[in-house]
C-alpha cells in the first residue's frame, strides 16, 4: 500500500538496471578470459617471444614476420600452413556429413509422432554416450583397437579377411577415415539432441496441415521441417564448424603428435601447439591462432550468410500479419 | 554508513587470508615437504623401499610423462616459478635423463652439492660426475645407477642361428656392424627376425656420434653415425630382418613371449625391468632364456641423475637421498640383488663381478654386473646437448614413416627438419 503509493508518487520505477547486474558477472569473466587473452594473442603475434631451454628469448617486436614466415612456401614449395587448414577442413567435412545426415534423420525419427518409437529415452541416452568420454581416452582405445597387434588386426587375421597385420596408421585414407568416424561418433548424439530440440518447437499443426493436403514424409522434411529448423540448424552447423577448425585431441593423440603419414592428418591447432609446447613460442603461435580466428571468422559468415539467404523463415510474415489483423480488430 | 562497514570488512577479511597464507618460516629450519619430480614410478619405487623419510615430512611425487618433451615442460615451469612460490610449494628434487640434463645443470635453477654438504665419492663412475657437473666445475646432483648399453639376446635363437649361446662366443659372432648383418641374414633364413623395432640400434649408433646435434651457432648437424643407422636400417627392413615397430611399442614387447621371433635387444641393466617385463614373467616362458654381450659397438643409453633444485629447503634431506642411493653400499648391493639395476658404485660392482656364486636367473645364470663392469669403464661423455630428448625422439619418428614405406627419404627429413624449426625457433636447419 505505502509501496503502491511511493511507487505511484514516483510515477515509474525501472527495475532494468537490475538486468544489467544480473549479466555483469558473464561480461566480467568474458572479458578476463576471453577478451583480453584474445586482444594479447593479437598482440603477441607481432612479437618475437620465446624460451630458449629455461632461457627466455625477446619480446622483440618484429612487425608482420611471423606471418610472413608462416607464408612462405617451404623447400619443397608448398605453404604449410594452408596445407594444414586444407587438412583441418577435409577431417572436419569427413566427419560431419555423416554427423548431420544420421543426426537430421534421427531427430525426424524420434519426433515423428507417426513412429512414435518406444524407448526414446534409453536410445538418446545411448548415442550421447560417446560425447561423454573424454575425447584423448577415445583416441587412445581407437590407438589400441587399430594398432598392428591390435583386436582388430587379430581379428582381420583369424577370420582370414587379411594374411597379415595391417598398418592402419601408414595411409593418409584410414588415419583420416579414423579420425572422421571418432569425431562423428563422438558428436552425432548431441546434434541429434539439440536437431530434436529445434523439431519439437514447430506447431505440430502444420505437420498435421501438410499431411491432410497430401505432402508425403519426404515432403514434408524438405518443406516444412528443414525451412522451420534452419536457424537451429545453423546454429549447429557453425558451433560444429568453429569446433571442427580447432581439432586437436582426437588427431593429436591418435597419431601420437605426428599427423601422420607424411602430416597429412595434422590440423592448424596441432601446428599451433608445436610451436607452443616446447619453446612457449608466443610470437608464431600468436600469428596461427590469429590466422584461425580470421578463418573461422570468414567460413562463419560465408556458412550463416549463404544458408540464411536460402529460408527465410516463411512462418514469420503470415504470423505477423495475423498479429496486425489482430490489432486492428481491437 | 552500512557500505562503509561492509566494505571494510571486506578488506579485513582479504587482508587476513593474505596474511595468513605466508607463514614465517625460521631460517636454519628444515622443510616439511619433499617435492620431486619424475617422468615414471621407477626411482619413486626404491626411493619408498630403501629409503626413510625422515619423520613429519610429507613427499610429494610430482610425476609426468617424458613423452613429447611434457616432462620438461612441466618442470620448467615449475622452477621457472621457484623465485615466487611458498617454500612447501618448490621443487626440492628433480629427475633428470642423460639427453637434457645439460639444459638444468647449466643453468641457476639447479644448487652445487657442496650447498647440501655432499661430496661426491671415488667409487661413483666419472662420467656420471661429468654430466652433472655445470660449465664452472661446479656439480649439482648424482645418479644413481650407471648404464651402458649391452646386446640383450635370447639364448634359444642364438643357439639355432649360431650354433652357441655362450656370452664370449656369441660376441666373436656379433663384434661388427657388417657380422651383425651377416647374422641377420642367417636368422631370417631361419625364420627368425635380428631386432623387433626400427630403431633398435639407434642408440648404439647416434652414442657414438663425433659431433653434437647442434653446433655453437645452433646449425642442426648430421652425424655420419646416424646416416649410417638409416642405411643399416634401410636394409634391415628391405630384407625383412626387423619389425617395424617403436622402440616402446606393443609389438616389440610381444616379441618378449616365449613364441617371440626377435633374437636382439639392445639396452642397459635397467631395460629388464623397465622393457622386458613380458620376458621376466616365468609364465609368459622366456624367463631365463636371454643373455647379453657387448655388441657390436659400445655405447650407453639413458641413466637417470637425483639435481639438487636451487631455493629447496630440505637440503639435509637432499644429502641424505643423494648418499642413500650412491655411497651406501648396503642400498646399492640390494639395488642389484633385488632389482637388477646398475649401480653407480665400483666397490659394490666390484663385488658382485667377483662373485662366483652370483648369477642373473634371468639371464640364465650370466654374472651381468661383471659383463656391464667391463663396459662401463668405456663410457665418455661426450657430444651432449640441451636438445637430444625431442630430436632423437622425433627423426625416429619421421624416419619411421619413410622406413614403412608411407614418403620418400627427402620428405621424412624435410618433416624432422620441419618439426625441429616449429620445436626450437632457435636451431638453424639445412
Amino acid at each position: 500500500m505505502s509501496l503502491d503509493n511511493r511507487g505511484r508518487r514516483k510515477s515509474s520505477i525501472s527495475y532494468a538496471k537490475w538486468g544489467y547486474f544480473f549479466i555483469l558477472p558473464f561480461f566480467i569473466v568474458y572479458i578476463l578470459f576471453t577478451l583480453v587473452p584474445q586482444v594479447l594473442t593479437i598482440y603477441n603475434s607481432f612479437f618475437t617471444n620465446y624460451m630458449d631451454g629455461l632461457k627466455h628469448v625477446g619480446p622483440e617486436f618484429v612487425g608482420l614476420k611471423n606471418y610472413v614466415s608462416l607464408f612462405t612456401p617451404n623447400k619443397q614449395g608448398s605453404i604449410l600452413i594452408l596445407k594444414y587448414a586444407g587438412n583441418t577442413m577435409l577431417l572436419w567435412l569427413l566427419g560431419a556429413i555423416p554427423q548431420f545426415v544420421i543426426a537430421l534423420l534421427l531427430a525426424v525419427f524420434f519426433t515423428s509422432y507417426r513412429l512414435n518409437i518406444k524407448g526414446q529415452g534409453f536410445f538418446k541416452t545411448v548415442i550421447y554416450m560417446p560425447n561423454l568420454i573424454m575425447a584423448s581416452a577415445f583416441s587412445m582405445l581407437f590407438f589400441t583397437l587399430f594398432s598392428k597387434v591390435g583386436p582388430v588386426n587379430q581379428v582381420l587375421q583369424q577370420t582370414g579377411l587379411a594374411d597379415k597385420a595391417i598398418d592402419f596408421f601408414a595411409y593418409k585414407g584410414t588415419v583420416r577415415g579414423l579420425i572422421a568416424l571418432m569425431n562423428f561418433l563422438m558428436w552425432f548424439g548431441n546434434t541429434t539432441i539439440v536437431l530434436m530440440a529445434g523439431i519439437m518447437g514447430i506447431d505440430q499443426s502444420l505437420f498435421e496441415a501438410a499431411t491432410i493436403d497430401g505432402a508425403n514424409a519426404v515432403k514434408v522434411f524438405f518443406k516444412v521441417t528443414l525451412p522451420l529448423l534452419m536457424p537451429i540448424f545453423v546454429y549447429c552447423l557453425i558451433t560444429a564448424m568453429i569446433g571442427g577448425i580447432q581439432m586437436f585431441d582426437v588427431p593429436q593423440v591418435l597419431t601420437n603428435r605426428l599427423g601422420m603419414p607424411n602430416r597429412t592428418s595434422f590440423t592448424l591447432v596441432m601446428y599451433l601447439n608445436n610451436y607452443l609446447s616446447t619453446s612457449k613460442n608466443y610470437g608464431m603461435s600468436g600469428a596461427v591462432s590469429v590466422i584461425i580466428f580470421i578463418i573461422t571468422g570468414i567460413l562463419g559468415g560465408i556458412v550463416y550468410r549463404f544458408l540464411s539467404a536460402q529460408y527465410k523463415d516463411p512462418v514469420d510474415k503470415p504470423r505477423r500479419a495475423r498479429r496486425a489483423k489482430k490489432g486492428e480488430d481491437k | 554508513m552500512k557500505k562503509l562497514v561492509s566494505v571494510v570488512l571486506c578488506l579485513l577479511m582479504v587482508a587476513a587470508i593474505v596474511t595468513i597464507g605466508k607463514p614465517a618460516a625460521a631460517e636454519d629450519a628444515q622443510g616439511k615437504v619433499f617435492n620431486i619430480y619424475a617422468w615414471n614410478e621407477e626411482f619413486k619405487g626404491f626411493f619408498e623401499k630403501y629409503y626413510t623419510v625422515p619423520e613429519g615430512v610429507t613427499v610429494n611425487w610430482i610425476i609426468n610423462p617424458s613423452d613429447g618433451g611434457v616432462y620438461q615442460q612441466k618442470l620448467d615451469e615449475a622452477l621457472l616459478n621457484q623465485a615466487t612460490a611458498a617454500d612447501d610449494e618448490k621443487v626440492d628434487m628433480f629427475l633428470a635423463e642423460a639427453d637434457y640434463i645439460g639444459k638444468y645443470v647449466d643453468s641457476d635453477y639447479t644448487m652445487g652439492i657442496d650447498k647440501i654438504g655432499f661430496a661426491n665419492a671415488d667409487t661413483m663412475y666419472a662420467y656420471t660426475i661429468q654430466a652433472a657437473t655445470d660449465s664452472n666445475g661446479v656439480c649439482k646432483g648424482v645418479s644413481f645407477q650407471c648404464c651402458p648399453s649391452a646386446l640383450i639376446y635370447r639364448r634359444s635363437i642364438a643357439k639355432d642361428v649360431l650354433g652357441t649361446d655362450e656370452p664370449d662366443e656369441v660376441q666373436a659372432k656379433l663384434d661388427s656392424w657388417e657380422k651383425f648383418e651377416a647374422v641377420a641374414a642367417d636368422a631370417k633364413a631361419k625364420g627368425y627376425y635380428m631386432t623387433a623395432s626400427f630403431a633398435e640400434t639407434y642408440r648404439a649408433f647416434s652414442n657414438n656420434c663425433t659431433m653434437p646435434w647442434v653446433d655453437a651457432e645452433k646449425n642442426l648437424q648430421f652425424d655420419p653415425q646416424i646416416e649410417a643407422w638409416i642405411a643399416q636400417t634401410e636394409k634391415f627392413m628391405e630384407n625383412g630382418y626387423t619389425l617395424t615397430a617403436g622402440i616402446w611399442d606393443d609389438e616389440k614387447n610381444q616379441q618378449m613371449f616365449a613364441d617371440g621371433k626377435t633374437m636382439c635387444f639392445f639396452g642397459p641393466a635397467w631395460y629388464f625391468n623397465f622393457c622386458m617385463g613380458n620376458a621376466q614373467d616365468p609364465e609368459k616362458g622366456c624367463f631365463g632364456d636371454w643373455a647379453i654381450c657387448e655388441g657390436p659397438m659400445a655405447h650407453f643409453w639413458g641413466g637417470t641423475w637425483l639435481l639438487a633444485a636451487e631455493g629447496s629447503d630440505n637440503t639435509e634431506m637432499l644429502k641424505d637421498i643423494f648418499e642413500t642411493f650412491t655411497v651406501n653400499e648396503d642400498v646399492c648391493t640390494k639395488l642389484v640383488a633385488n632389482e637388477a639395476q646398475y649401480p653407480n658404485n665400483t666397490v659394490v660392482v666390484d663385488k658382485f663381478a667377483n662373485d662366483a656364486s652370483y648369477g642373473n636367473a634371468f639371464l640364465g645364470g650370466q654374472n651381468d654386473i661383471l659383463a656391464f663392469s667391463k663396459l662401463a669403464g668405456n663410457i665418455k661423455w661426450e657430444n651432449h646437448t640441451n636438445y637430444d630428448q625431442l630430436l632423437n625422439e622425433n627423426l625416429q619418428s619421421n624416419m619411421q614413416e619413410y622406413f614403412k614405406g608411407s614418403v620418400d627419404k627427402d620428405t621424412a627429413l624435410a618433416n624432422f627438419y620441419q618439426y625441429v624449426n616449429e620445436t626450437y625457433p632457435e636451431i638453424v636447419t639445412p
